[in-house]
């Protein structure tokens, strides 16, 4: 029986095919390793120079021991001693290399070696970017679908099926902040754009801000917007003009920018006519000067697109809308003269008051007598009084405008005259009594004077000795068909209503027939001569302060007017002495913007700044004191 | 051409007044917009445009040509459809996206310009296939040369011939970023162990020492022009990927603009 290992060594070759070479070791044990003197030698580097020693162990049986550190693999399990069963063929694993044992003939074991592979040559696209990284296409996919899905699927379908989102993907939308006012909407898409793909309308808008809401709807909308998170009520718009008269008063598209612009506005379902098309949200806020850039987060309110000028409406307005009665103001330079509201008569049930204009020189009835040069001679006896009344009655010095008109809470404008307030210090309503007792006549309607005297004389009061300007003597008109119930009563009445009595100093006194036979002419006083301008009179330039101001003697003719049928309003001539004029020309030169005087919501004021809209907006209404109505 | 749309462009930008001030959302801004939106579906259709090659009037060359001068031109485009109002929104996003696009793109260009002349310049006479046998002929005779060598000799040798990575990854590749290589290392390890060798061991390591020296400088030459290579193909790694997000970002900007409208 022979001893011997025979050893086969396959050879792969580059084209494929096998080089097998065949020999025979005729002794005990095969000698494995790097080294030369092996009877197998591995030239793989990972193997030991000595590496591992084959042993014949019994018949059909081989025992495979590690010489060295190095160990084998043995059937793909790592191995450093083992016996063998030959003809189970184990392969047992070098390095590169694999020997697997089977039994030949005669007792013979048969070892193969072959090399698993040959080192893996490098290929030329190692030098391509392609070789290492994923696929640009696959990458570029991917890239593509992730945008796709976070930046609109996500959001388009939490808008459509998701009424209340804890996140709010589509906030991504929003191209910029909402301003202060709006902002506590920012999360809630829905609240503005309540259609996809339908632009925000109008009733949207005028779902907080309608005006003439009843007490209980108005209630209603606060608490809304309370809940909502609101920082202030809803502001009431009122309404320039109608929706009708808007779109039929502007101007209409221009040849061919603006037709081509409004196709679009039309194709795209995008009407221009909206309250959004002028109040723009999620716009950047504007830094405001000498704020650093980037400070400002967001607008107070939403920014004005102005679709047209003012001056492009109101320039031919009559022949887009025959009904008006406004006049065209395309520019500043070409505003037309002031119309007034005059009362023309305060007689009657209700006054006759008409819009003339300033320069036909209007006359004014407001049924009161009052020479302004009078009262404001510095020589003259009602400044005479005045001194004598003193610092602590509010006088002290000669009359002055403010002595009797008196500014309102804004400053703008100023109070209504009222007689016992504004007169009676010197025109004293007082008829009986004296020093702390003195007794007043009631001031405004004959009935509750005569009423006033008999339920005083009734009591047995009497005249008293020196009451103010109580002149003596009888005016004959004093009828005494009735008859008073007190002959003192209708002394005093007599008194007062007499040609040169208290009454009359400022009434047209008319005798009738009956009791008390006298009627005192209706006075009406206006309030607002110039209802849709807003002028205001707290501005410094307009109080002569600084250089080139006008004070109210500039304006207003007072210290010349003899009547109060002089009418004592300037015209536009005199504002534009000062508005629209360069600082070369006057040191007071101001600006002249339609919404200096005219407010688009409010055509009676100016436009209101950011601060005056928050500030109404706090108070609730942008509604003022109603002015005198034609 | 793209230069005077963009001057037309800017020029109007600047001259005709928008009220209340520019943005996407005034006439102006939708037409810059739209003409932006058009430009970039064009200029994206290169993609398919270059997978067939024409010569004449609408060449290949001269629609890449086009596409260079109109993709700068979007830079002005976009910057005045945005007017200049940025935020984190996907509308800004489909806008960075877009630049970087373009930067991509303009590094492309110089990359293309460049590049080409300094690869040919390194490489010489000398093919990659050549550059890469080289490496492997050295290779062969390390292995060769390391047979006698014990198990911790050989192991050195083993590290220059198993672990060195010729190229790398992306970044390896674009900033030359070998300062582990394996064969340095090997370089190194020898040093130490040469100290005590001696008779014919000290021979071989001096023999293994040279081819590994040789192979560090065979390295040196393949890895330029890996590198050189990488930028040359970096950019387009951000061009097309990028491209594709941004006509997802911008369809979704368009397509949000008239969802809430």
């Amino acid at each position: 029986m022979a001893q011997e290992f025979t050893l086969r060594l396959i050879t792969r070759q580059a084209g494929g095919g096998e080089i097998v070479r065949t020999r025979k070791v005729e002794f005990q044990d095969v000698l494995i390793g790097r080294g030369a003197e092996n009877d197998i030698v591995l030239d793989d580097l990972s193997v030991d120079l000595n590496h591992a020693k084959i042993t014949r162990a019994s018949p059909g049986r081989v025992t495979v021991e590690a010489e060295g550190a190095g160990g084998f693999t043995l059937d793909g399990r790592e191995a450093t001693r083992a016996q063998l069963d030959v003809a189970g063929e184990p392969r047992l694993g070098f390095g590169g290399y694999d020997l697997v044992l089977e039994p030949g003939e005669d007792g013979e074991v048969v070892i193969t070696v072959t090399q698993r592979e040959e080192p893996h040559a490098e290929s030329v696209s190692l030098f391509s970017l392609k070789a290492q990284i994923f696929g640009r296409r696959r990458m570029a996919w991917i890239y593509g679908l992730i945008v796709f899905a976070m930046c609109l699927i996500v959001p388009a379908a939490g808008a459509l099926f998701m009424d209340h989102m804890t996140i709010h993907p589509d906030k991504q939308w929003s191209s910029g902040p909402l301003s202060k006012s709006h902002a506590f909407l920012e999360d809630d898409c829905q609240a503005c754009h309540q259609k996809a793909f339908v632009a925000v309308r109008d009733e949207t808008c005028l779902s907080c801000h309608q005006t003439n809401l009843d007490q209980a709807a108005t209630a209603r909308l606060a608490t809304r917007l309370k809940d909502e998170g609101s920082p202030n009520a809803a502001l009431a718009v009122k309404e320039h003009a109608t929706h009708d008269e808007l779109l039929k008063g502007a101007p209409p598209p221009s040849f061919p920018g603006g037709m081509i612009k409004a196709g679009f506005q039309w194709a795209f379902n995008h009407p221009a006519t909206r309250c959004a098309s002028c109040h723009l949200e999620h716009t950047a806020p504007i830094p405001e000067e000498g704020t650093p850039e980037g400070r400002v987060k967001r607008a107070a309110t939403p920014e004005l697109a102005e679709p047209f000028t003012c001056g492009e409406c109101h320039d031919g307005l009559k022949k887009r809308l025959p009904a008006t009665d406004l006049l065209d103001t395309p520019d500043w330079g070409r505003h037309p003269g002031f119309r007034p509201l005059v009362t023309v008569s305060a007689k009657g049930e209700k006054a006759d008051v008409r819009r003339i204009a300033v320069s036909a020189h209007p006359r004014e009835d407001s049924g009161v007598i009052f020479p302004h040069r009078l009262h404001l001679d510095p020589l003259g006896g009602p400044a005479r009084q005045a001194m004598q009344l003193g610092a602590d009655r509010g006088y002290g010095g000669t009359l002055v405008c403010a002595s009797c008109h008196r500014p309102d809470k804004t400053g703008t404008g100023f109070r209504p005259i009222e007689m016992e307030r504004d007169c009676s210090s010197c025109h004293s309503l007082a008829f009986a009594g004296s020093g702390a007792n003195l007794k007043f006549l009631p001031h405004g309607q004959v009935d509750k004077v005569v009423a006033g005297l008999e339920a005083y004389y009734a009591g047995g009061g009497s005249p008293s000795a020196g009451s103010g300007r109580r002149q003596p003597g009888e005016f004959a008109g004093l009828s005494t068909v009735q008859g008073p119930r007190s002959s003192a009563a209708a002394a005093a009445l007599r008194t007062a209503f007499a040609p040169a009595g208290i009454c009359s100093d400022c009434h047209t006194i008319q005798r009738t027939g009956g009791w008390p036979g006298v009627r005192v002419e209706a006075v009406k006083l206006t309030d607002r001569f110039l209802p849709r301008g807003g002028f205001d009179h707290s501005i410094g330039a307009h109080r002569g302060q600084g250089a080139g101001a006008f004070a109210c003697a500039d304006c207003h003719k007072a210290a010349t007017s003899d009547t109060a049928q002089d009418f004592l309003i300037p015209d536009v001539a005199k504002c534009a002495s000062c508005h629209g004029k360069t600082k070369a020309q006057t040191p007071a030169a101001a600006s002249a913007d339609c919404s200096t005087c005219h407010s688009f919501h409010r055509p009676s004021g100016p436009a209101l700044t950011a601060q005056d809209k928050l500030m109404e907006a706090i108070r609730g209404s942008w509604e003022t004191a109603p002015a005198v109505r034609q | 051409m793209a230069t005077l749309l963009c001057v037309t462009l800017t020029a109007a930008y600047f001259l005709i007044d928008v009220r209340p001030r520019h943005s996407g959302g005034t006439w102006m801004g939708y037409s810059l917009g739209a003409l932006g939106a058009a430009l970039i579906v064009w200029l994206a259709l290169l993609g398919v445009r270059k997978r067939a090659v024409t010569a004449g009037h609408y060449s290949l060359k001269a629609w890449v040509s086009a596409h260079v001068y109109l993709g700068l031109s979007l830079t002005v485009i976009a910057t005045l459809h945005t007017g200049f109002q940025f935020g984190m929104n996907v509308h800004t996003l489909a806008y960075v996206l877009m630049m970087l696009v373009i930067v991509s793109g303009l590094f492309g260009v110089w990359a293309y310009a460049s590049l080409p002349n300094l690869l040919s310049a390194n490489r010489g006479e000398t093919t990659r296939r050549q550059m890469l046998d080289a490496l492997a002929t050295l290779d062969g005779q390390l292995h060769e040369a390391a047979q006698p060598l014990d198990r911790d000799m050989a192991a050195i040798v083993r590290l220059s011939l198993e672990k060195t990575d010729i190229a790398g990854g992306y970044w390896q590749r674009v900033f030359g970023l070998y300062g582990g290589c394996a064969n340095d290392r090997a370089i190194e390890r020898l040093a130490r162990a040469r100290q005590g060798a001696r008779g014919p061991e000290a021979e071989t390591l001096a023999q293994i020492d040279a081819l590994l020296r040789k192979k560090a400088e065979a390295l040196a030459f393949a890895r330029r022009q890996v590198r050189i290579t990488a930028l040359l193909e970096g950019w387009t790694f951000v061009h097309v990927p990028m491209t594709f997000a941004l006509l997802a970002a911008l369809t979704a900007h368009i397509v949000s603009v008239f969802f809430y409208w």
